[in-house]
C-alpha cells in the first residue's frame, strides 16, 4: 500500500426525507460506500422509511485525493434495472479533512441524482474521522433524532441477498478486498457489496468512470465501443467528457430538437405553428388578440404571437384568447341534441344546422390553381362555413371521408363547400389525410369538455409528477381544457407551455433508462415496448399512463417527440402484423425468416414451434403453440411457424404491456375514431410533421449508379422541392421507415447496421415504380425518361405502398 | 429454437471434425463455446494455436453467432479486442451456415486477409504496401502470443 494512505472511519449516520418513488409504499433504504471505485461497504437495510438511521462505522483506506461516494438504494428494488436508486453524494476526502493533521468532521449533504436521472431528494448525514479507535463519533445531533424516532425497525438485518448477482461482479474485481478493522460489517453484507460493484460496471459507466447524465456505453457487433447520448439520441465513437456533454452539444441538440418539435404541424392545421419557439413563455404574449387565419400552408410562416390565442381551437370569434374552455356560442347559434344525444348546432341567422361546432377553429386547405400549377391556401372551416343544410360528413369502411346530401339522398367524395374541380389535381392520399383529420376532429368524442384540466409538474420531476397528476384524474377530466403549469414558473398555458410539456415528457417517459421502451434493432431511435419491462412491477400502470399521455396529446392536438416502429402503429390500429413488419423491428431476423421460406430447411434449421428467451440470465423455452417444443418445423408447416414467430416477436411477448397502453389511449381516443387513419398517418398524427431541410438532405445523400449531376437525380430533387411537408414526410417514411429526422440532420441517419446515409441507387425499369429499402435508407430509382413520369411514379410509390417494409 | 440446432452442430463436430479447428461448449452452457484454430501452414500464423470465444444468441440460427479471438493476432480484419470483420458474421449470415463452416472461413481469412474492408487500417496499409514487413510482424505476434 502506498505510504500516503490513511485509515479513515466513515460513519453513515442517517438520511433525511428521501424521495418517495412509489405511491403506496416506503423504500427499504441502505447505503453503499465506495472509495475510489475500489473499496465498497454496505450498511444494513432499514425497513420502510424515508428517514433511515444507520449510525454504522466503516474503516477505509484513503488518500487526500480519494473520492468517497455514498449511494442510497431501495433494497426491495435493488435487483431491478434502476436498483431503487435514491441518491448519491460524492466527497473528496482532502476537501474535508487534512489527513496529516487528522480530524473529525460531520457533514450534511443534499443527495444528488446519478447519471440515469432518477428523481432524488433529501439529505445524507455522514461523519468522517481519522480516529479509528472508538469507531467514530457518538451521534447526538438533532439531525439524527428525527430519524431515530421514525425508525423503530432500524436494527433489522437485511433480507438475504441474492448471491447469484454477486457472482457476476467477479469481473468487476477489486471491490471485495476485506480490510482489517472493519468488524462492524456483519457477514451478510458481502453479497450486497458485490452486487453493488456490479452496478458500478453497468452500461452507464465505463473504465474511465461515470458517463455524463443521459449517456450510455454500448458495444457494436464488431466489439467496438460506442456511446449513445439519450438526451439527443445520437451515437458517437468518442467518449463524452463531462464538460462537453453537460454543457455543449447535448444542450444544443435538445434545443434543436425542441425547436423542430415546436414547429410541427399537421395539414389543415395552423395551430402547430402558432407559437414562437420559446414555447414556455406563452404568458408573455398578448392575452386577447385572436389570430387571423394563416394565409398559406407553409408551416413556419405563422409566428405572430397573437396567434397563440387561436390555437386551441376553442376560441370563439368574439372571445378573448385568455378565456378558457368552451364558452358561449357565437351570436345567433344554438346547441341542440338529437334523440340519440348527439349534439348539433343551429345557426338561426342562416337557418341551417351542422354537426360542426362553430367554436372550433378548423383549418382546411384550399387548392387554388394559379399560373404555376396548384397553390395551397389554408382556411378555417368556419370560414368555409358549416356544411350546407342537410349535408353530413361520414366515413366509408375504408376510412375515406365522404359527404351525404340528405336532401337529395346522394353521396359524394367532394366537400360541398369546396369547388370540387379545384381539388382534382391533388394526390388522393393527401385529400384523404386532410379530410380524415377534419372528420376525426369534428367528432363529438373529441370535443373539449367544459372546465379545465390542471396539470402541475416540477420540470425536473416531470415523469413522476405527471404520472400522479394524470392518473388521479378521470378520462373525462382530461378532456377539459388542458392547463399545464411548471412549478415555480410563470406562464399560462395558451399552447406554448403544453407544447414544451409534451416535448419534455416524451423525452422522459420513452427514455430506455426506465426500461419501459427500448430502441429497435433497426436503428437507434425508433421505439418499441421493452419486452423485459416487467423488471418494474408497476410497469403496466406506467404503460396505461403512457397510453393516456399519447391520447391526451392527440386529443389536445399536441405532438410527442417520439417515433415508434411501424408495427406499433399497426397494433394501435388493431391490425395484424406480418413478416414485412419485422423489417422495422429486426432486419437480420426478417431476412433470415425470408430465407427460411425460400429455401429447403430440411436438416438445416432444426426448429420446433418454440422460442428460447433469456429472462434475466435464465433461459426459458416458450411454446409458440400448444406443445410447440415437441413439434418440428418442416417445409410443410414453416409458413405457420414464420407467422407465429413474427407475431410473438412483435406483439405476443409484449401483449400485456400493449394492452395496458392501448387501454389508456382509448380512454381519450375511441378506437373506432382513430381507426380512420392508417399506420403512417397515425405516426404523423402523434408526431406531427417536421420542417424538412432539403439542402441538408441533398448534401448527405449518396448515389449508386448515378451521380449528382444526372438528369434523373436533378428531377428527383426538383420533385421533392415541389412537395409540401406532408408529402416530404411521407417520402421519408417510404424510404427510411419513419418520418423522424435525426436531430443533427441527415448526416446522422441510421440504418439497421449503424449510420447509413440516404442513398439513391440506379435500379429497375423505367416502367416500374421506385422501390425502397428502409433498412438501408435506400431508394431504387429507375432512369425515367422525363420529369412528369418521375413525379407520377414517385408519388404513386409513396402513396400506394402500404406497410413499412418495401423490399 | 436454438438449442436443438446447437446440439446438432455439436454432434456433427464430434463425428466429423474439420481439419485444423475444433470447438465445443465451455462448461454446461451450450450457448457459450470455445474454439481453436491452428494457424494455416501457408500463412504467417503457421504454428500458432488461436483460441476463440463463441456466443450463440437465443435466436440462433436466425442471428449469427458472436465470435471473437481470445488470442491476440496481427491481422487487418481482426482488432485488438479480437473482433472479427467478416461478412458472414454480419449481413451475409445465413441460417444454412454452421460453426464449422464459419471456422473454416476464418481459417481462410487468415490465409487471405481482406485489406479492402479492414478493421485495422494500419495493418491493411502495411499488408498492401510492404507485405514482407506485414508477414514478419504477423509471425512475430504469432510466436509471442500463440505458441
Amino acid at each position: 500500500m502506498p505510504p500516503t494512505t490513511t485509515k479513515l472511519c466513515i460513519t453513515v449516520i442517517a438520511a433525511d426525507s428521501l424521495y418517495k418513488r412509489d405511491m403506496f409504499r416506503l423504500p427499504d433504504p441502505f447505503a453503499v460506500i465506495t472509495v475510489d471505485g475500489e473499496q465498497t461497504k454496505t450498511t444494513t437495510v432499514i425497513r420502510k422509511t424515508l428517514n433511515p438511521y444507520w449510525n454504522e462505522n466503516f474503516i477505509v483506506d484513503v488518500k487526500e485525493d480519494s473520492i468517497v461516494a455514498v449511494q442510497i438504494f431501495d433494497h426491495k428494488k435493488f435487483k431491478r434495472k434502476d436498483q431503487g436508486f435514491l441518491g448519491v453524494i460524492n466527497i473528496r476526502v482532502g476537501d474535508l479533512i487534512n489527513l496529516n493533521l487528522g480530524g473529525d468532521e460531520m457533514i450534511t449533504r443534499d443527495l444528488r441524482k446519478s447519471n440515469d436521472n432518477f428523481v432524488v431528494s433529501g439529505k445524507l448525514i455522514l461523519n468522517l474521522s481519522t480516529s479509528t479507535e472508538n469507531g467514530g463519533p457518538s451521534v447526538n445531533g438533532a439531525a439524527a433524532t428525527t430519524a431515530m424516532t421514525a425508525n423503530p425497525n432500524q436494527v433489522n438485518p437485511p433480507v438475504a441477498n441474492s448471491t447469484t448477482t454477486a457472482e457476476t461482479s467477479s469481473t468487476g474485481g477489486q471491490t471485495n478486498a476485506p480490510l482489517a478493522g472493519t468488524n462492524t460489517i456483519p457477514p451478510t453484507h458481502s453479497a450486497a457489496t458485490a452486487t453493488a460493484s456490479a452496478h458500478i460496471d453497468g452500461a452507464f459507466e465505463d473504465q474511465y468512470g461515470v458517463l455524463p447524465e443521459g449517456w450510455e456505453v454500448r458495444t457494436d457487433t464488431q466489439g467496438r465501443t460506442y456511446y449513445v447520448d439519450h438526451n439527443s439520441r445520437v451515437t458517437t465513437w468518442t467518449r463524452p467528457s463531462a464538460t462537453n456533454a453537460a454543457g455543449g452539444s447535448s444542450q444544443h441538440n435538445t434545443d434543436l430538437e425542441r425547436q423542430r418539435h415546436q414547429s410541427r404541424t399537421l395539414p389543415g392545421d395552423n395551430s402547430g405553428t402558432a407559437v414562437n419557439s420559446t414555447g414556455t413563455n406563452a404568458s408573455a404574449m398578448g392575452s386577447g388578440a385572436r389570430a387571423p387565419p394563416a394565409r398559406n400552408g407553409s408551416a413556419t410562416s405563422v409566428s405572430s404571437p397573437g396567434a397563440v390565442g387561436a390555437n386551441l381551437a376553442v376560441t370563439p370569434a368574439s372571445g378573448a384568447g385568455a378565456s378558457p374552455a368552451l364558452n358561449e356560442l357565437p351570436a345567433g347559434w344554438e346547441q341542440r341534441y338529437t334523440p340519440e344525444g348527439r349534439p348539433y348546432f343551429v345557426d338561426h341567422s342562416t337557418r341551417t344546422t351542422t354537426w360542426v361546432d362553430p367554436r372550433r377553429q378548423q383549418y382546411i386547405r384550399m387548392y387554388a390553381p394559379n399560373t404555376s400549377g396548384v397553390s395551397v391556401q389554408q382556411q378555417p372551416v368556419s370560414q368555409l362555413g358549416p356544411l350546407p343544410s342537410g349535408w353530413e360528413m361520414r366515413l366509408t369502411n375504408t376510412a375515406r371521408v365522404y359527404f351525404v346530401d340528405h336532401n337529395t339522398k346522394t353521396t359524394t367524395w367532394d366537400d360541398p363547400r369546396l369547388p370540387s374541380s379545384l381539388d382534382q389535381n391533388v394526390p388522393q392520399y393527401k385529400r384523404d389525410f386532410r379530410r380524415k383529420l377534419i372528420y376525426f376532429r369534428s367528432q363529438p368524442a373529441l370535443r373539449i369538455l367544459p372546465g379545465q384540466c390542471h396539470v402541475k409538474v416540477r420540470r425536473d420531476k416531470i415523469f413522476e409528477d405527471s404520472y400522479q397528476e394524470v392518473m388521479r384524474q378521470t378520462p373525462e377530466d382530461l378532456k377539459k381544457r388542458l392547463m399545464i403549469k411548471f412549478d415555480g414558473e410563470e406562464g399560462l398555458d395558451y399552447g406554448g407551455v403544453s407544447r414544451e410539456y409534451f416535448f419534455l415528457l416524451s423525452h422522459e417517459m420513452f427514455n430506455p433508462f426506465y426500461g419501459l421502451f427500448e430502441y429497435s434493432a433497426h436503428d437507434n431511435y425508433t421505439l418499441q415496448i421493452n419486452p423485459r419491462s416487467g423488471i418494474n412491477p408497476e410497469h403496466l400502470n406506467y404503460f396505461k399512463f403512457i397510453g393516456r399521455i399519447v391520447g391526451l396529446a392527440v386529443f389536445h392536438r399536441r405532438f410527442l417527440d417520439a417515433f415508434f416502429i411501424g408495427a406499433f402503429y399497426k397494433m394501435m390500429l388493431n391490425k395484424r402484423v406480418f413478416l414485412d413488419d419485422m423489417e422495422g423491428v429486426d432486419h437480420d431476423y426478417h431476412r433470415n425468416l425470408n430465407w427460411m421460406l425460400d429455401n429447403d430447411i430440411t436438416d438445416i434449421l432444426e426448429l420446433t414451434f418454440s422460442v428460447e428467451e433469456d429472462q434475466f440470465g435464465e433461459l426459458v423455452t416458450l411454446d409458440l403453440k400448444p406443445n410447440g417444443r415437441n413439434i418440428d418445423v418442416t417445409n410443410e408447416n414453416k409458413q405457420e411457424y414464420v407467422e407465429l414467430v413474427t407475431e410473438w416477436k412483435i406483439s405476443r411477448r409484449i401483449k400485456e404491456q400493449f394492452e395496458a397502453f392501448i387501454t389508456g389511449f382509448h380512454e381519450l381516443i375511441p378506437a373506432d375514431l382513430v381507426n380512420v387513419f392508417d399506420e403512417r398517418e397515425l405516426e404523423l398524427l402523434i408526431g406531427g410533421l417536421s420542417e424538412i431541410d432539403i439542402q441538408d438532405w441533398k448534401k448527405h445523400t449518396d448515389y449508386r449508379g448515378y451521380s449528382e449531376k444526372d438528369q434523373v437525380i436533378e428531377w428527383f430533387w426538383q420533385c421533392i422541392e415541389s412537395m409540401d411537408n406532408e408529402q416530404k414526410s411521407r417520402l421519408l417514411q417510404f424510404t427510411t421507415g419513419t418520418s423522424r429526422i435525426p436531430v443533427n440532420g441527415f448526416k446522422d441517419l441510421q440504418g439497421s447496421d449503424g449510420p447509413r446515409r440516404f442513398t439513391i441507387e440506379k435500379a429497375g425499369e423505367s416502367t416500374q415504380l421506385p422501390k425502397s429499402h428502409t433498412c438501408f435508407n435506400r431508394v431504387d430509382l429507375p432512369k425515367y425518361e422525363d420529369y412528369e413520369t418521375l413525379k407520377t411514379k414517385l408519388i404513386m410509390a409513396v402513396e400506394e405502398t402500404m406497410g413499412f417494409g418495401q423490399e | 429454437m436454438a438449442l436443438k440446432r446447437i446440439n446438432k452442430e455439436l454432434a456433427e463436430l464430434e463425428r466429423d471434425p474439420p481439419s485444423s479447428c475444433s470447438a465445443g461448449p465451455v462448461g454446461d452452457d451450450l450457448f457459450h463455446w470455445q474454439a481453436t484454430i491452428m494457424g494455416p501452414s501457408d500463412s504467417p500464423y503457421s504454428g500458432g494455436v488461436f483460441f476463440l470465444n463463441i456466443h450463440f444468441p437465443t435466436d440462433y440460427p436466425f442471428k449469427p453467432p458472436k465470435i471473437s479471438f481470445n488470442t491476440r493476432i496481427y491481422h487487418p480484419n481482426i482488432n485488438s479486442n479480437g473482433s472479427i470483420c467478416l461478412d458472414i458474421l454480419k449481413d451475409n449470415w445465413s441460417p444454412a451456415l454452421t460453426i464449422s463452416k464459419v471456422l473454416l472461413s476464418i481459417c481462410s481469412l487468415l490465409t487471405d486477409p481482406n485489406p479492402d474492408d479492414p478493421l485495422v487500417s494500419e495493418i491493411a496499409n502495411l499488408y498492401k504496401t510492404d507485405r514482407a514487413k506485414y508477414d514478419a510482424t504477423a509471425r512475430e505476434w504469432t510466436k509471442k502470443y500463440a505458441i
